[in-house]
């Protein structure tokens, strides 16, 4: 087993990955891309490992895999003996693939604007902002109903590989100019979040450890 | 956005891109100080910086030199020329260019920061600064008439981390330079070779008064780190700052010196503000928006 | 203890202090400040948070009409409100942490007790800081599982009294980008599925009675002109498939005030 990803330390889809790493307790090599200035990524060595010109990448042994979301399932699906981060219970497996997709999709609005107000990409950053607002308004509300029921993870009594996919761009929304001002259940699943064993944190995510 | 009318803001050099940004014969349009310019890149090693007007019009053709791993163009007649910084002329350093990052708030609040040490164990905890160790010695802050520059010499802080060429904690010496009211610059020890310095430049590209952009172009005696890695160790710092920089209030920098309140380790941040308020700029400032 | 009563005295001391650095005009805008700061904002109470949803050891962002406020709460106790700025550097308190019951700044890690006094200045351990040195602290009241703040010095008025129910129970905390009024007209014209007997015992705060069991209480924070919280508070439901169903309901509530007529955001 080696695992390699190709990383860049500001990127929020990068962070996901080295969260669920940390939290497997899993060594591997880090191989740095320079996204910015470089724009390394959109290079044509690059191309040839991930066409998209996206981070992150992981190579496990032959396996290379592109794409946050696919990595933290294979991640969990092949180290985690306990199965608790990709849960196969009937009962939780769809809840956490449904969140799972809303952070690879709805939640990078939060991204967009952050890359717009950090390194000035050019996009319509109202929108991105409208849309990161209403992508958490939709799980502000499933933590609220998940508070009542006494649960405090997006599904079952621990968390998943949901949360994971989910924190960074949440915590990270400040960067791109979002307020977490609207969003109590989301405030205190972000501080929650960070009590998980081997939990790192990022720079851009403001609380002190 | 409108051109500020504030002509001590206008008789600075400021950086507006780096070198390389665009391949050669492309361009890239930008703002300083409330004006759009566009800036071309007529050869591998040679710039050129037109304002435009609001209809994307080329009007008159702006200075330009490009040095420091950035490009700097003027809107007025400069009141000083840019500073002589020897260390990138040293034939063994390595010249780090780390792009540009926006951030929103006034210039100054990004020149204080950087100046700054009591905030290191709280914002880059583990890394500048420990919690454990917190204390800013006290430190000497002049005005250099001749150069009309502040510099502050004299500071040191202990750091368990204290560049990517670190290996452990270290009491890192530190001299700060302001240079205009829009650049910064600042001398640590090197690791391993205390008889030199790391020079670490901050220059701010005021788009307007409270929306900024920040090249930090490095000199480093560091011949083993690779580039990546070093501009890693620059991004993840400033981005840490970030975060305190968009979240002071209010954005704008109060000059009046009893607005907030400053203890011995900002002596710096205290001399900074007066120096500003002597030259007469307003531009980013709360003393404006009291007028 | 009167908080403002602190906050002038900072900016006295601040005024002193200009005078030593020999700024005699700065000086005179501090007391001009200080008086101002005593006028203050209107005099009544406003609903800031669920006391349920703000945990030990957390500060929170809150606006309110404008202007940022800091929301914490120690290892126990009330939770405090505060101006969203240090008095150092300006940096927002909300983003502070909570060590040994005092708040601290997240830029240089000054610490505030729970009386708003500096306590702590990280850079000079030796340093007692001065008693003047204070972060701008407002009354603040916990009532119905509701935290209410009043940001003016007068404070003459008192939290809205509900009669009669005792057993209040946090529900959720809207914000609905809508005014204030318009937030109210939508409360008044919602369908609650029973017979709905409404009253409202003071300005922004509304109380909805549903059959015999059933109490509802809303309680508006006006954010900015388009936007406005609903603090939600019930009686008489306790089963949580019933606080599931309810928390259900106000979500629709929400989306059918932001539905209706009135500029979208
Ligand atoms: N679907 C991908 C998206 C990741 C992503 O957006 N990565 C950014 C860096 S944070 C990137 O590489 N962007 C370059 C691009 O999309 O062109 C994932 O979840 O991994
Ligand atoms: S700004 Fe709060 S401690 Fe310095
Ligand atoms: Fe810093």
């Amino acid at each position: 087993m080696a695992l390699k990803l190709y990383d860049y330390t500001l990127s929020g889809s990068c962070y996901k990955v080295r969260l669920l790493l940390g939290f497997l307790e899993l060594t591997y090599t880090r191989e740095q891309v320079d996204f910015y200035p470089g724009r390394r990524h959109k290079s044509l060595d690059f191309l040839a490992i991930n066409p998209l010109g996206q981070l992150p990448v992981l190579e496990d042994g032959d396996l290379r895999l592109r794409d946050a979301q696919a990595i933290l399932c294979h991640l969990a699906n092949k180290y985690d003996k306990t199965g608790k981060w990709l849960p196969r219970d009937p009962a939780t497996f769809g809840t956490v693939m449904m969140w799972l997709m809303f952070a690879g999709g709805e939640i990078m609005a939060a991204s967009a604007a952050r890359l717009h107000d950090l390194l000035g990409y050019d996009l319509d950053i109202a929108a991105a902002r409208n849309s990161a607002h209403a992508a958490f308004r939709i799980l502000d509300d499933h933590l609220a109903l998940r508070e009542i029921a006494g649960a405090q993870w997006i599904a079952g009594d621990h968390p998943t590989v949901a949360d994971v996919a989910c924190y960074p761009y949440v915590a990270l929304a400040g960067d791109g100019g979002i307020g977490h001002e609207d969003y109590p259940a989301l405030r205190n699943w972000l501080r929650v979040f960070r009590t998980i064993p081997h939990f790192d944190p990022m720079s851009g995510i403001p609380e002190f450890a | 956005m409108t051109v500020t009318t504030d002509a001590v803001a206008l008789g600075e050099w400021v950086a507006c891109g780096w070198p390389g940004k665009v391949p050669v014969g492309g361009h890239w349009d930008t703002v300083i100080l409330g004006q759009q310019v566009r800036a071309t890149r007529t050869a591998a090693d040679s710039y050129e910086v037109f304002t435009l007007d609001r209809t994307g019009t080329p009007g008159r053709q702006l200075p330009v030199q490009s040095r420091y791993c950035c490009i700097f163009t003027t809107l007025s007649e400069p009141k000083r020329p840019l500073p002589e910084i020897s260390e990138f002329a040293e034939p063994d350093r390595r010249l780090v260019n780390s792009g540009c990052v926006g951030v929103n708030t006034s210039p100054y609040r990004l020149i204080e920061n950087f100046l700054d040490m009591a905030h290191f164990p709280f914002v880059h905890t583990d890394i500048l600064g420990a919690e454990e160790q917190t204390e800013v010695a006290s430190y000497k802050v002049e005005h250099r008439k001749e150069v009309d520059e502040i510099w502050a010499t004299d500071c040191q802080f202990f750091q368990p981390a204290a560049s990517k060429a670190a290996t452990g904690g270290q009491m890192t010496k530190y001299v700060y330079r302001i240079m205009s009211p829009f650049s910064i610059m600042l001398y640590k020890t090197v690791h391993g070779d205390p008889g030199r310095n790391d020079a670490i430049c901050l220059f701010i590209q005021p788009r307007d008064e409270t929306d900024c952009l920040a090249y930090m172009p490095m000199a480093l005696v560091d011949a083993v780190s690779t580039t990546e890695s070093m501009i890693d160790f620059q991004q993840t710092i400033f981005l840490q700052d970030r975060v305190i920089l968009e979240n002071q209030r209010p954005a704008l920098m109060p000059l009046d010196l009893t607005a907030e309140i400053p203890t011995k380790a900002d002596v710096g941040s205290v001399t900074f503000r007066r120096w500003l308020k002597q030259s007469g700029i307003w531009f980013g400032t709360s003393e404006k928006a009291a007028a | 203890m009167d908080r403002s009563l602190f906050r002038a005295n900072a900016r006295l001391e601040k005024a002193r202090l200009a005078v030593v650095l020999g700024d005699v005009e700065a000086g005179r805008r501090e007391m001009q400040q200080s008086q101002h700061d005593a006028a203050g904002a209107r005099d009544c109470w406003i609903a800031v948070g669920l006391d349920a949803q703000i945990r030990p050891q957390s500060s929170h962002p809150v606006i309110v009409a404008g202007r940022e406020l800091a929301l914490w709460r120690g290892e126990t106790g009330p939770a405090k409100v505060w101006d969203d700025q240090c008095p150092h550097r300006g940096m927002r308190l909300s983003f502070g942490f909570v060590r040994d019951g005092t708040l601290r700044c997240l830029y240089h890690g000054w610490g505030y007790g729970e009386d708003g006094r500096c306590v702590s200045i990280p850079a000079h351990p030796e340093l007692a800081p001065p008693k003047t040195i204070c972060a701008g602290a407002h009354a603040v009241a916990t009532k119905y599982g509701i935290i209410w703040s009043n940001l003016s010095a007068a404070r003459a008025a008192t939290v809205p009294e509900i009669p009669a129910v005792t057993d209040w129970r946090p529900v959720r905390s809207l914000y609905i980008h809508r005014s204030a009024a318009v937030v109210l007209a939508g409360i008044a014209a919602f369908d609650y599925g029973a017979p709905a007997e409404p009253a409202t015992p003071a300005a922004d705060v509304y109380v909805v009675t549903l059959g015999a069991q059933t109490q509802l209480l809303l309680a508006l924070q006006p954010v900015e002109a388009n936007k406005t919280g609903v603090h939600i508070a019930s009686s008489g439901v306790d089963a949580t498939a019933d606080r599931l169903a309810l928390v259900r309901q106000m979500h629709s509530l929400r989306d059918a005030i932001e539905a209706g007529t009135g500029p979208s955001r």
